[in-house]
């Protein structure tokens, strides 16, 4: 076995580069493919990830407490007491980060120009700062100040279509605990940026201000949590279901089923690209060791004629594959590399605008060297190229001896 | 006839037809040819009347039609491709008439590349490669690829290395059909040194009068058979 390595090895070697160029064509789709393989997936991973950071950084946090029945119907018959003790002793361990308790209502707004339906939310202002970006997006006037604030801050897109400004006053109608239609007038106070459809949803109060307006006293709709690693949300959940036996706990995933469905697509559109990569990595190798197995064929029956059997020849083919889809790979691996490196400063998506306002993290996207990218798909590529590569192996070990001494003459 | 000495190859009755019905071609009909151990002999004949196609079945290359091979009194059929692989390299040389060496391979490496399949050690090789290559008078070009050395010096790397091997039987087919008269003459002279010196039989395909005024034997085809065989 040593001993055919050691016979092959040099031969494999000074064949890959009998034909340059062709090589280094190959070399060039094998490394380009895996090149954009690796530089797709960190993209769309960074991009997917800071996305969805933004999103959920929004209100969402990593995961929700509700009472059972709340997220069927969020209306003032499924609100649940604050947490008890066994509850908070579990959402102050160390894997969750922050929680904060929320109530929030379907409810309708007005102007002197308009009507429309809204959630209405009250926040605790303090701990919302830790938890959520919107105390961040004000553009106009400040966030609330403590659980007791009267007033509202309200969405820019909103605020257009109702016609009101900084300072104004607005109407918010919420069904209250003894089923009347409960009115109260607050001063806008500040105006928040986030994109549209959220600017529509959602106005802030201070949470004991909505909690005495509607009469549940200290009932509350919500309570969210966010934790450091995503990949130990499941555990948390779990730990939380257990603490609290009765209410309904749920991940991200599980709240906003697009999100979800993002998730899932953006590691699809990985895979199409792989897929695609592979296919056009395929037809460039096996094209390339199709051809320098035919210009070869009298050079294998010299070969067969001295003494080589046919496995040889497969072994010789298939060797100067694993060179060339390897070498390939390596370049690619180190482009890969190189590229997310010399991006590592972020790529400034600003240019975008509100285009792309609902999928954007920040202006800035950062990209990362995923380890088990950098191991799955060069040996993905390396494997696959070696495995169509046998059909012309294959071929090459079939030309019967014959054939040198048919071509000589 | 030197009826003491055993034959190295025997063709017993051997008939090989290409193609089918119509289309048949009988390039060999019904040979009985035995070499004997030593024999400088020329398998002359014109284009077309067998000679590759007969050197083919005794360098176990392909299967006769009908008929027996046998090298050193064993039968080549019923052997398994590995085991006439395993043929070829221990008893067989082989010389073409083009393209006889691998071209990413030096001179030296051409010749040891018999050697390796053979399994000798590093050191030994090395030795007998280069003994080999000086034999032929190419000392001083071991290093050279294929490419950067002469037709003539081409084929003397090939009759180097179907050498090396020490093999019962030396085939050549047509081996100066691409050479210069002079060239031609040398090497024919240096393939009957390598005859009277170290006894190597050689089976030459040739219609190149030059090889035949050496030959001992002379064996004459014609349309797939043999029409004489004659000892000087
Ligand atoms: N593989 C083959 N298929 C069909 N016909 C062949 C094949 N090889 C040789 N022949 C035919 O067999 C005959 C003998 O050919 P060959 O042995 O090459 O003659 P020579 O070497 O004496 O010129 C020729 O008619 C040739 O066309
Ligand atoms: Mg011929």
């Amino acid at each position: 076995m040593m001993e055919t390595f050691k016979l092959l090895a040099p031969l494999a070697w000074r064949n890959l580069w009998r034909n340059p160029r062709r090589t280094i064509i190959t070399l060039f789709v094998v490394s380009v493919g895996l090149w954009s393989i690796l530089a797709v997936a960190s993209f769309i991973t960074a991009w997917a990830q800071s996305s969805r950071d933004a999103t959920l950084r929004l209100l969402i946090a990593q995961g929700q407490i509700h009472a059972e029945g709340y997220m069927d119907d969020p209306n003032i018959s499924n609100l649940m007491p604050p947490p008890g003790a066994a509850l908070v002793a579990a959402l102050n361990r160390p894997d969750i980060s922050n929680w904060v308790t929320r109530l929030e209502l379907p409810g309708v707004v007005q102007s002197e120009y308009k009507t429309l339906p809204v959630s209405l939310v009250g926040v605790d202002p303090d701990a919302e700062r830790r938890i959520s970006s919107i105390p961040e997006k004000i553009v106009e006037g400040r966030y609330l100040n403590g659980l007791e604030d009267d007033s509202a801050v309200i969405g820019l897109n909103l605020a257009k279509r109702l016609k009101t400004a900084l300072g104004r006053r607005i109407i918010l109608m919420v069904t209250a605990e003894d089923g009347w239609l409960e009115e109260r007038s607050f001063d806008v106070v500040g105006v928040y940026d986030a994109d549209t459809a959220f600017e529509d949803t959602y106005i802030f109060t201070g949470r004991s201000t909505m909690q005495a307006m509607v009469g549940v006293g200290d009932k509350i709709a919500q309570i969210a949590f966010e934790v450091p690693e995503d990949a130990a949300l499941a555990g948390v959940v779990e730990r939380l279901r257990a603490a609290a036996p009765g209410l309904d706990i749920r991940p991200w995933r599980k709240i906003s089923l697009i999100m979800g469905a993002m998730d899932a697509t953006m590691g699809g559109v990985i895979f199409i690209w792989l897929a695609v990569m592979m296919v056009m990595i395929s037809i460039g190798v096996i094209n390339t060791q199709l051809m320098a197995v035919f210009e070869r064929t009298h050079e294998f029956g010299l070969l067969r004629a001295l003494g080589f059997k046919s496995r040889h020849v497969l072994w010789l083919v298939t060797f100067e594959s694993v060179l060339l889809i390897g070498l390939g790979v390596l370049i690619g691996m180190i482009a890969g590399a190189a590229t997310v490196w010399g991006l590592s400063d972020g790529i400034d998506l600003s240019a975008f605008g509100k285009a792309l306002e609902a999928f954007k993290a920040g202006d800035t996207l950062y990209l990362e060297v995923k380890t088990s990218d950098y191991i799955i798909f060069p040996l993905a590529i390396w494997a696959l190229g070696i495995l169509v590569a046998l059909w012309p192996a294959w071929r090459a070990q079939k030309i019967s001896p014959v054939e040198a001494m048919r071509q000589a003459t | 006839m030197k009826a003491e000495k055993k034959p190295i190859v025997s063709c017993k009755g051997i008939t090989k037809v290409f193609g089918k019905d119509e289309l048949a071609v009988h390039a060999l009909r019904s040979i009985d040819l035995d070499i004997i151990e030593g024999d400088f002999a020329t398998l002359a004949g014109p284009s077309g009347s067998g000679k590759t196609t007969l050197l083919n079945m005794i360098g176990a290359l392909d299967h006769p039609t009908s008929g027996q091979v046998l090298i050193d009194g064993q039968p080549l059929s019923g052997m398994s491709k590995s085991q006439l692989s395993d043929l070829r390299l221990n008893k067989i040389g082989f010389i073409f008439q083009a393209y006889n060496l691998v071209p990413v391979l030096s001179a030296r490496e051409n010749v040891e590349f018999v050697l390796r399949l053979l399994k000798v050690e590093a050191n030994e090789r090395r030795t007998r490669a280069d003994a080999a290559l000086a034999e032929v008078g190419l000392r001083g070009l071991e290093n050279r690829r294929p490419s950067a050395l002469s037709g003539g010096q081409q084929q003397r790397v090939a009759i180097a290395r179907a050498l090396v091997a020490r093999p019962r039987i030396v085939l050549a087919d047509e081996p100066t059909a691409n050479l210069d008269s002079t060239t031609t003459g040398e090497l024919v002279d240096l393939m009957y040194r390598l005859n009277q010196e170290s006894g190597t039989t050689f089976l030459i395909g040739t219609h190149d009068p030059r090889v035949m005024e050496h030959s001992k034997r002379h064996i004459e085809m014609t349309d797939g058979q043999i029409e004489s065989d004659i000892r000087a």
